[in-house]
């Protein structure tokens, strides 16, 4: 077969497949119990840090309109995950920190939400969470819709 | 004759340059055989030590660049449609419609093969010798021990994992696996399939840095005929498979039971 032929075969071949994305999730359900068109940024003080399977938590005393301290619960990666993403426990983030997050508020309401960017007072960022929509099953079934 | 040494030349300088860009052979055993041995990503295309692979996106959205969208970098999946009968399809678009809340992996149970090897945020190390290879996987801390050129025990009882074998075709590992029950997915979500599933896995080592894989899955129950999927995997030098014990802390049964009782709207439009 010429490189000529052998290159629209595989052209060919390549059209009649599908790129599936999305197996590359953790765990749950982001789109189930988090809503990307609801995204937060809040800033506080670290209170509490979780550092557990399936899902790390970290605690945010965080004040609301009328200057009370209201406990954010934000939602991230597991440990194993957290430091291949360049986190170190206990090192990168502490208890009594101010740092800021971005994250998605949970479809149950209240001071919940799922984490995906912390930035911390030097101005270094991080990932703790995955992006939104992670675990819902991507953009397309695995099956043609009728 | 300036034309001939011109070519000559062409032809010279661009085989070296394949010569320069040729990626390392695949390290062979004392058998003769590709040796797997190593630890891995699925679903990557991305040469190199994880953090250099994954910067950037990153594989889940785990790369340092704030400013790359949030989209699954590195994973690739080839497949055609999965090919179910519609009384299947129709209970797979339901798991996608529900957001995937009835995944096994949301209890911590095994997710399923061969979706394990396609999880790329979770490395998978892989052991050989002649006579065995192992594949430890990260992603909830399950193993797979499977002999080379063996024949399945006559007393398989249905497990999440099934029961494996392998042998050796030219320089392709080919593994036969039966014996599942059917509590697992076979990929993305809702993909389930019987107790009837029979998966061949083909891993062929195709140079230093990388698996081709490709998997076969029968099962005459909910298909209509077998689905292949390919991906590859990606040699992660230097990254150590880690504890994953996902039963710690799981919060997420409890939070589906509440959306489900309170009512709150969470399905696919």
């Amino acid at each position: 077969m010429t490189m000529t032929r052998r290159v629209a075969h595989a052209v060919a071949a390549t059209a009649a497949l599908v790129m599936l994305g999305a197996p590359a999730r953790a765990h749950h359900s982001f789109g189930a119990e988090y809503d990307s068109n609801q995204p937060v940024t809040v800033t506080g003080v670290v209170t509490k840090i979780e550092w557990t399977n399936p899902h790390s938590f970290i605690y945010l005393d965080v004040a609301d309109a009328a200057g009370q301290k209201v406990n954010w619960k934000l939602e991230g990666y597991p440990p194993n995950v957290l430091y291949r993403t360049g986190w170190k426990r206990d090192v990168t983030m502490k208890v009594g920190d101010t740092v800021t997050v971005f994250a998605w508020r949970a479809r149950l309401g209240g001071p919940l939400a799922h984490s995906r960017e912390v930035t911390f007072a030097d101005g270094n960022k991080l990932f703790f969470g995955p992006p939104a929509g992670t675990g819902d099953g991507g953009a397309a079934p695995a099956v043609k819709v009728p | 004759m300036r034309t001939p040494f011109f070519i000559a030349l062409a032809v010279t300088a661009s085989s070296i340059a394949i010569a320069a860009q040729a990626p390392a052979a695949a390290p062979r055993g004392a058998d003769g055989k590709p040796d797997l041995t190593g630890v891995w990503q699925g679903s990557s295309t991305r040469p190199g030590k994880w953090e250099d692979a994954n910067n950037g996106l990153g594989v889940g959205g785990t790369g340092k660049d704030p400013n790359a969208p949030p989209s699954l970098g590195s994973q690739q999946v080839i497949t055609e449609p999965a090919p179910y009968q519609p009384w299947a399809a129709a209970r797979v678009l339901e798991s996608f419609n529900k957001r995937g809340i009835d995944d096994p992996a949301a209890l911590c149970l095994p997710p399923g093969v061969p979706r394990l090897v396609l999880v790329s945020l979770f490395p998978i190390e892989i052991v050989q010798t002649p006579k065995r290879v192992v594949f430890m996987y990260e992603y909830m801390n399950v193993f797979r021990s499977i002999p080379i050129d063996a024949p399945h025990p006559p007393d398989i009882a249905p497990t999440y994992l099934g029961d494996s074998v392998a042998h050796w075709e030219g320089n392709t590992l080919v593994v036969d696996a039966v014996g599942f029950n059917d509590k697992t997915w076979l990929t993305g979500t809702g993909t389930f399939h019987s107790e009837d599933l029979h998966l061949v896995e083909r891993y062929t080592r195709v140079s230093k840095d990388r698996i081709d894989f490709e998997a076969t899955i029968d099962d005459p129950k909910v298909l209509t005929k077998p689905w292949t999927i390919r991906t590859t995997m990606m040699l992660r030098e230097g990254t150590r498979v880690q504890e994953y014990v996902c039963a710690e802390n799981n919060q997420d049964p409890a939070q589906y039971e509440r959306l489900l009782k309170e009512g709150v709207g969470f399905r696919r439009p």
